[in-house]
Parts: structure tokens; sequence; C-alpha cells
């Protein structure tokens, strides 16, 4: 059985120009020809995604390509549902996000305030649970701080500019 | 998604620029240089040069080298080159400075300074434009910010090429009939692309992300803004292509510079514009001193804008250019500097110093590295100083001026000396400064956890 080509979709541009990619992907996925997957291109690992596109019958297959862009794979998988919950995507453990333990709301705080209070949230978390943090604008200088404390993370843009980063708080990351 | 980290030589940038603004102000306050000296004298030629390559262009390259990975979340690329454009950039300058000294009579040794002037200062400048638009170049397509940014690396290039050649026709190591008889109506072409192309094209764009930044204004992208975008660029191409060809076929460039000074002033307004909407529409009630302090360099830009007008239709453009190249530079540029300077340079120190203990120690807030209501009326001083010393100039006061120098002269060091302080964490109270885990930050370079 032969398989159509991918359906390509390069959501870095709009994510760049600080927009919400979510419609175009969608856009997308209602395009695809039965079989076909999505191979979608994208400045982060677009974790959200692998559950909205689990639910609807496919399986994301991702690998970094490079100056932190992604590109995501999404094949409809074979027993491809119609109207059945497939249950949770085969994603890998790394992937497993669990549900925030915690959530705070730092956009209306100046630099480095926002930082600050993630840290101090997060700290205040045990091993392994999660932490949302709304924040103004990228931590572009808090990323490199929870990749050295051993924190794992993912950041999200929001349509107004700000950022929801999901911190899940490493295990070997207790004191200095 | 890649995160920024410190530039290890930023600081060592801002330090060397800042040392070279005080010696510009210095002598100025002494009267070397116009309105003591005739504005084309070598005298003059040497605190211009000071100010615009010692002071904002190595300020201007330690900001971008800091910031320009910021901006486009990429890291920087080639940062061991870093070191060598300061390095090439502050001795290519002391050469040239020499060779101006060697004009001016005041040093006679037959060293050919302009000359070696003229090879080590390209040299730097091209390496900085090579990293900083290399690292532009990773992350394409480039949002608005960046693109001012990258325009600027365009004019750095030409005004450092048109430079060069100036410095060759003056050491005699370059000749030539043509080229000598355009070699004055190409020095205000000079002039517009360093100042309005290089200087203030990356100004802008570093300014459209920190000013929201700090201010927690919106700062998506405006149909002003790409206004301000399409203006600009119009000017400069106006300088570095329409100027040149019409420098070859005639013998000045006056149709060329009024077409960009017309389209830099619709650029200006609608920049005006956006500061106007990013003020209003802040989150921040209380501004910092920084950006308080940053109104004064923008009423200097505005107060340059009209001066051009009034001079261009009064006819003496010719004769009061000092003044205009004066407000532009100490008033507009240099005063942003050194009121961002006064945030960025506590932003980075915290960060360096408490980065690594955040969330684990009390750590204390960036403003409590600054004591701003000590340090407020330094930046009245400075301003108010820049607008009487062009008042000066405009009217003729030599003596006025001289005194209007010395007063930026005094405003600067304290300000530098603030600084300082902040850097060295004096205004944190001693049983907080040092929380376990952290350590003074040496004052000449950030050090990068090693971690």
């Amino acid at each position: 059985m032969s398989h159509p080509p991918h359906y390509d979709l390069d959501v870095r541009p709009i994510l760049k120009a600080g927009g919400e990619p979510f419609g175009a992907i969608m856009n997308a996925v209602a395009q695809l020809a039965p079989g076909q997957s999505l191979r979608l291109f994208a400045s982060f690992k677009p974790v959200p995604l692998f559950d909205v596109l689990g639910a609807r019958g496919f399986a994301p297959s991702a690998r970094e390509i490079g100056n932190g862009d992604w590109e995501v794979v999404f094949t409809p998988t074979a027993a491809a549902p119609d109207g059945i919950d497939p249950g949770p995507p085969p994603a890998g453990e790394a992937d497993a996000w669990p549900a925030p333990a915690a959530e705070i709301d730092c956009r209306d705080l100046p630099p480095p305030e926002p930082m600050v209070q993630t840290m101090e949230a997060l700290e205040a978390l045990a091993p392994g649970e999660a932490l949302v943090a709304l924040v103004p604008r990228e931590p572009r200088f808090l990323y490199p701080e929870l990749d050295a404390r051993g924190h794992r993370w993912r950041a999200e843009p929001q349509a107004d500019g700000s950022y929801r980063i999901v911190i899940v708080r490493g295990r070997g990351a207790a004191g200095p | 998604m890649i995160g920024a980290s410190l530039s290890r030589w930023t600081m060592a940038f801002f330090a060397v620029a800042i040392c070279l603004l005080v010696v510009a102000e210095a002598l100025m306050s002494l009267g070397y240089g116009f309105p003591s000296h005739a504005l084309e004298a070598p005298e003059t030629l040497l605190v211009v040069h000071l100010v615009a390559i010692g002071w904002l262009s190595l300020l201007m390259c330690g900001a971008l080298f800091q910031f320009v990975p910021v901006l486009v979340a990429k890291p920087l690329r080639r940062p061991a080159l870093v070191l060598p454009v300061l390095v090439c950039v502050a001795t290519g300058l002391a050469f040239l400075l020499a060779g101006f000294l060697e004009m001016a009579g005041t040093l006679d040794s037959g060293i050919p300074f302009l000359a070696l002037g003229g090879m080590l200062l390209p040299f730097g400048f091209a390496l900085a434009a090579w990293s900083l638009a290399e690292t532009l170049w990773t992350a394409r397509p480039l949002a608005l910010p960046a693109r001012f940014v990258a325009m600027g690396l365009v004019c750095l290039v030409a005004v450092a090429a048109l430079g060069t050649i100036f410095a060759h026709l003056l050491s005699g190591t370059l000749s030539g009939d043509a080229l000598l008889a355009r070699e004055r109506p190409a020095v205000p072409l000079h002039a517009a692309i360093g100042i309005g192309g290089w200087l203030t094209f990356s100004a802008i764009g570093v300014s459209y992300r920190l000013l929201p930044m700090f201010m927690l204004a919106p700062d998506g992208a405006r149909a002003t803004t790409r206004w301000v975008w399409r203006s600009g660029v119009a000017a400069v191409l106006a300088l570095c292509i329409l100027a040149p060809v019409e420098l070859a076929v005639g013998e000045s460039a006056l149709w060329s510079l009024a077409v960009a000074g017309a389209c830099a002033l619709v650029a200006i307004v609608l920049y005006g514009a956006d500061l106007v909407f990013f003020f209003r529409h802040r989150k921040r009630r209380v501004v910092e001193l920084n950006i308080r302090a940053a109104g004064g360099a923008f009423a200097a830009l505005a107060a340059a804008s009209v001066l051009g007008i009034v001079l261009v239709l009064d006819g003496t453009l010719a004769t009061q250019a000092g003044a205009l190249v004066y407000l532009a530079c100490f008033g507009w540029l240099g005063g942003l500097g050194l009121s961002q300077l006064y945030k960025i340079v506590p932003f980075l120190t915290w960060l360096e110093c408490y980065g690594p203990v955040m969330g684990r120690k009390p750590t204390p807030r960036v403003q409590d590295l600054v004591a701003e209501r000590r340090d407020g009326p330094w930046f009245v001083l400075y301003f108010v100083a820049v607008f009487v010393g062009t008042g000066a100039l405009l009217a003729g006061m030599p003596g006025l001026f001289r005194v209007a120098a010395a007063a930026t002269l005094l405003a600067s060091v304290a300000i530098a000396a603030e600084l300082v302080l902040a850097r060295r964490l004096h205004n944190v109270a001693a049983a907080r400064r040092f929380p376990d885990g952290t350590r003074q930050p040496a004052l000449f370079m950030a050090v990068p956890k090693g971690r």
C-alpha cells in the first residue's frame, strides 16, 4: 500500500511573528487525504499538540532538527478511530507532563521578577511536580537556569505575546 | 527556543566607551575642537571620532553583542570575534586620533597613523558586522526590531568604508583627482550614514524591544512601526545608493541628502508615535529612572529634527551643522545610551550575581542595585547641559559651550561612578549582598556560569 507524501506545514514564521499557529494546524489536518501524515516544523517541541492530534488518531514522531527547531510527523494510526477515544497518545516517557501542582501569573511584573517568582514557586514543589507560570515575555534568560538546575520545561507563546511555561521540577535539582 | 546568556565582554565595551566619552567631554570643556577650532579642523575631527567611534560605536557594539541574541532567540555566532572587535576598534581609533594630532601639528612622528587607523578600524567593524550579521542570518525571517539592527549593520559597513577612503586620502596612501574632488561633499554623507544609519537605526531597533520590556507595554508589530521601517530604509537607500551615484555624476550629493532627510523625518515622527503608544499602554504605572531619563533623549531627537528643518529652510545648515551633530550625538544617542546603561548594567549584574540562586535564597531587586533618588539629578543636569550647549553653539557663544560641556562631563562622571557602584553591588545592604552561592562580579567582564 503506497502512502501519499507528507503534508508539510511550517509554523515557525507564525510563531516568529508572535502568532498562534493552532488554527493553521487544524486547517492542515482537515485537508489531509486518508492515510496521509502531517509533517510539522516548529520552533519548539509542540507537546500539547500530541494530545490534541492523538485524540484524532495521529501518532507523533518528533526529532530536533537543529537551532532549537523541531520536525514532527503525525502519522494516522492504523485503527483510525471514528468517534472512539483512542486513549493517551503513544508518547515516550520523556514526553509525559504531569498535571500542574501550582500555577502562578507573573504577567504584570517587570523583569526579572517573573523569573524570581517562577523559581521560588518551583523550589516549593516536590521533584516530579509541575508548575505553570504565565510570564509577560519569552523568558530567554530563564531557560539556561532551568537547564542548569535539571528541570524539564516547555514554553508556549500565547496570542497576547505572553508565554505559558510548564516546568517539571527535576529529581536531582535540590540545592546549589 | 534557546536561552540567552551573558555576553562576556559587553561590560568591557561599556567601560572603554564611557572612559572615551569622559575624555571627549573633558576636551570640549577645555576648548579643544569645535567651536574653538573650525568644523573641519583636525582638532574637531579628533573629538568627533572620539565620540562617534569611541563612545557611541563601542557602546552600540557591546549592547548588540548582548542583545541581538536576545532579540532573535539564537546564540551569538562567532563569539571568539567579540574581544578582537574591541581590541581592533580601540587600537584603530587610537591610531586615527594620533593621525589627527599629526595633521594638527601636535604630533610629529612620521608614522602613517591615519593609514594604520584606516586599516584596523574597518577590520574591527567588519568582524563585529560578521558576527552579528551571521547571528541575524540564522534567525530569518527577522522580526522588525532585528531588521532595524540588520540595516544598522549595513550602514556600519558603509560608514566604515567611506571613513577608510577618507583616512587613506588624508594620509596620501590613496590619491586621484576624481576622489579628492569628492572628498568634501562626501563628508556630510559619512556623518549621516554613521549617525542616522548605523547608530540611530540600531538604537531604534533595540529600543523597540527593550522599552516595552521594561515598561510592560505590548510590543507586537504595529502599522506605524512598519512605516518607520519603510521610510527609514528609504532614507538609508538614498544615502547608500542614490548619493554615491549623484556624487559620481555631479560634485555634490545634495538631492540625495534632501530625500534621505525627508524620509528620516517621516520615520522619526512615526517612531515618536510608537513611543507614545508604548508609554500610554504600559502596565507599570511608575516608570524607572532609565525610562524617565530616556525622555530627555527622545526630546533631543525631536529637537534635532526640528533644528534640522529650520537650518535647511534658513540656509544655515552648512555653518550650524556643529550644533545639529552635537545635539544628535550627545542629546539623542549619548543620552539614550547613558539612560539605558543605567538599566542594562544593573540588570546584567543582577543576572550574573543572583541568577544562580534565585528562588533558593532571598535576592535583592534589580532596583536595589541603584539609588534612583540620588541619580535623577545627574540625568537632569546632563540633558539641560546638552540643550544649553546646543544653544550656545547656535548663538556663537564658545565660552558658554565650554561651561555646558563641563556640566555634561560632571554628570557623565557621576553616572559612570554610579554604574561602577551598581556593578560592585555597593547599594545593596551588606547583609543581603552575597547570599551563599553568589560572588562579586568582575568589573569589566561577565563570567557565564560554568555549570
